[in-house]
């Protein structure tokens, strides 16, 4: 299977493929996606909290706007001066009659919103917010917890507690997870392998499918540009398989390297430091295993890949072909994502086990809980059983298909082609 | 001595036996022609030469021992389907497809470009082949054919879709190859250029063997007894003949069937001698189109002359 022709072949796909300005695009292109798309969006959302806004703040006695208006001053954008707040205080009936002057001003954008704080939220925390957009809820998020310390302050001020008691009662429950594992330190989580938890599924993902797809592609084209026969006048279909199989290979681990890359340098060595919160516990044998893993999971799913590529003769028929085996990648890319909330759950650990998801699932779940190692070991074995049963199959279904043309196979026709003696 | 030898092969496509116990025998420095209408059966048999399709039985003999990967290295195939990756370069394509054939190094870098130069592609052997035109492609082609230097050169259906430039080229090559004494196997469906480019004949149709043998043993066997001839006089006295088969007279010109095929030389001097002026004496010579007709009893066959003219 593995000689000089072979090799020929991989070389050619390795030169197709790694010069390729498409490739060295999206090798650049994707972790620009990713920190991009998280940069953009703390722009966006900085973007929508300088924006002005006006306030009117009505409260139904003085001691209450005093002691939001106290809060609200802590507010950098009133600091800014780009929200513009106004305290006034009534009562109930005198709102209700002013509310309606105050329609225009709220409709025509020169008040973004009118709030209303009467005393009864001493006791029930009620406030009423007027707006054209009242579901707002940054502007909520941003105001929520100050009312409601205006409000424990005023509550409590007659109960001659401390300052530090009332601070406590304002407080809520912070949770601080700490990861049991048989490491001797019991170390603080933060949420730092979380966010590598979603980056291996996001990278092991895009890469299977940008892999995949590039592979089908290849193979169709060499079916449907006729250079198949010219091929096999040299080589033999499993020659051919492999060596395109390998080359892309090669470059699909070569680019998740580079995704890692700056995983690697992070947990490799002290010149990076990353806030507490962030810290990430991982090992680097744990990254190899995930380039081990997918290497063998990523050979597997060329295979299939190629396989369906040889089944049709153009790209279209091609590309609705795959849907079984775009549900192999899809299926354990949610499952990944999923786990961040519980990493033990049954599927997730049944899954990252399996055949095809355990590619995915099991360097999402293992960023996240500590586990044994039968498991990792099972992993791979599955993964390496996997891949002598399908191999075979997909090469002969390879072989028939790549020299069919003319009509659009049924899958029936195509699980008779294992039948065939070629 | 023969090198080349196909043994009772047989390949069936679902229940269709698209070859059907096909032997036959190359031998050396001929030039082969496999011949037969379209969907005959040329195809899977070349394809079952190279080892692309594994026959259900049956096998390939090279100098008398099983034909594998050592064969394919030694040949030179033009498929009927075939094509280029557009995306390669010219001189990449050349020295790619020769690796594969296990050339390697400068020397056949060397070769690829004096084929460049001999095919007038010299100044486009860093362009993608997609920027060259349909006749240049097909010139790219036919280089990566020969570069290797193979000892057998089989060309499926090699003339169709090629320009008549490149036809005429090709043809060149065929010649020049068979003088260095190469073996060379056509498959074609078009008689007249088998006719005239062979040595060898196989016949297929329907998958089945039908005529098989050096191509003028083939024409002795089949030769013609007809002789139209346009004359003045009268010829009446030929019916008394003996070997004179058959006579039909329309006045003044007549056609005639002798009963052995060397007769017709003996026809024309008895005109002669008796005083026939003979204004056309025409030997309807029976061309492989007609033998094939004969054989597979139907006159549907593809031949377009036009196709043909080219030749």
């Amino acid at each position: 299977m593995f000689n000089k022709r072979t090799l020929s072949i991989i070389k050619r796909e390795l030169r197709e493929k790694v010069l390729s300005r498409s490739f060295i695009f999206m090798t650049l292109l994707i972790p620009v996606i990713m920190f991009g798309s998280l940069g953009l969006q703390m722009v966006l959302i900085n973007y929508d909290s300088n924006s002005n806004a006006s306030l009117q703040v009505t409260c139904e006695s003085s001691q209450l706007a005093v002691a939001v208006g106290s809060e609200f001053a802590k507010l950098p954008q009133v600091i800014d001066g780009n929200f513009k707040i106004t305290y006034n205080f009534m009562l109930e009936n005198d709102f209700e009659k002013m509310l309606p002057l105050l329609k225009k001003d709220l409709l025509n954008g020169k008040l973004t919103g009118v709030l209303f704080i009467p005393n009864s939220a001493l006791i029930d925390k009620k406030i009423n917010y007027y707006s054209k957009n009242p579901n707002n809820a940054l502007l909520f998020n941003k105001f929520r917890s100050l009312i409601n310390s205006a409000l424990i302050n005023l509550h409590f001020s007659e109960k001659q507690l401390s300052e530090k008691e009332i601070s406590y009662a304002g407080k809520g429950v912070d949770f601080n997870g700490f990861r049991i594992s048989n490491d001797k330190n019991i170390k603080a989580e933060g949420i730092g392998n979380q966010v590598v938890s979603f980056l291996f599924t996001f990278l092991l993902y895009i890469s299977l499918l940008l892999s995949g797809t590039m592979m089908m592609r290849s193979v169709v084209l060499e079916k449907n540009n006729k250079i198949v026969e010219v091929l096999l006048s040299s080589v033999n279909s499993k020659e051919l398989m492999t060596g395109k199989i390998v080359g892309t290979s090669i470059t699909g681990v070569a680019q998740m390297a580079v995704w890692l890359l700056p995983l690697i340098m992070v947990i490799s060595s002290s010149l990076f430091v990353l806030p507490k919160d962030f810290t990430i516990d991982i090992s680097l044998s744990q990254v190899a295993f995930v380039l081990f893993n997918f290497l063998i999971g990523l050979i597997t799913f060329l295979g299939l890949f190629a396989t369906v590529g040889a089944i049709f003769d153009n790209d279209q028929d091609a590309q609705s072909g795959i849907w079984p085996i775009m549900l192999l990648v899809m299926i354990p890319f949610f499952i990944g994502i999923t786990l961040v909330n519980n990493p033990e759950n049954t599927i997730g650990i049944i899954a990252s086990m399996m055949p095809f998801a355990s590619i995915i699932v099991m360097p999402a779940r293992m960023t996240l809980v500590d586990i044994p190692f039968w498991q990792f070991a099972l992993a791979v074995f599955v993964n390496l059983a996997t891949l002598i049963i399908i191999f075979p199959l997909a090469g002969k279904i390879y072989r028939v298909g790549i020299l069919m043309s003319g009509k659009k196979p049924k899958w029936s026709e195509v699980i008779r082609w294992l039948k065939y003696k070629y | 001595m023969h090198v080349l030898e196909v043994k009772n092969l047989v390949k069936t496509f679902n229940g269709l036996r698209a070859v059907d116990d096909v032997s036959f025998i190359i031998p050396e420095g001929s030039v082969f022609g496999l011949i037969g209408r379209n969907g005959a059966g040329k195809t899977t048999t070349i394809r079952m030469m190279m080892n692309i399709y594994l026959p259900d039985s049956g096998e390939v003999l090279l100098q008398g021992a099983k034909a594998g990967q050592d064969f394919k290295d030694k040949v030179g195939y033009l498929p009927e389907e075939r094509g280029l990756y557009k995306k390669m370069k010219v001189l990449e394509t050349l020295l790619f497809f020769a690796e594969l054939k296990g050339k390697t190094g400068k020397s056949v870098e060397k070769k690829a470009l004096e084929y460049l130069e001999r095919f007038q592609l010299a100044d486009r052997k860093n362009s993608k082949l997609e920027d060259l035109s349909k006749g240049n492609q097909q010139k790219v082609q036919f280089i990566i054919t020969i570069l290797h230097d193979p000892e057998f050169i089989i060309l499926d259906e090699p003339f169709t879709g090629l320009d008549p430039i490149n036809t005429n080229l090709l043809k060149e090559i065929i010649l020049e190859l068979k003088k260095q004494g190469k073996v060379i196997i056509f498959s074609t469906h078009l008689m007249d250029f088998a006719e005239r480019m062979c040595d060898h004949i196989t016949m297929i149709d329907k998958g089945k063997l039908i005529l098989n043998g050096s191509l003028s043993d083939i024409k002795s066997r089949y030769e013609q007894r007809n002789v139209s001839i346009n004359y003045l006089g009268d010829v009446s006295f030929l019916k008394s003949n003996p070997m004179i088969e058959k006579i039909v007279e329309y006045g003044n010109s007549s056609s005639i069937k002798v009963r052995e095929p060397q007769q017709v030389q003996q026809l024309l001097k008895i005109l002669v001698d008796n005083n026939i002026i003979v204004t056309k004496f025409a030997v309807n010579e029976i061309s492989l189109q007609e033998i094939f007709v004969e054989l597979a009893g139907n006159n549907n066959i593809n031949v377009n002359s036009a196709e043909v003219k080219n030749v």
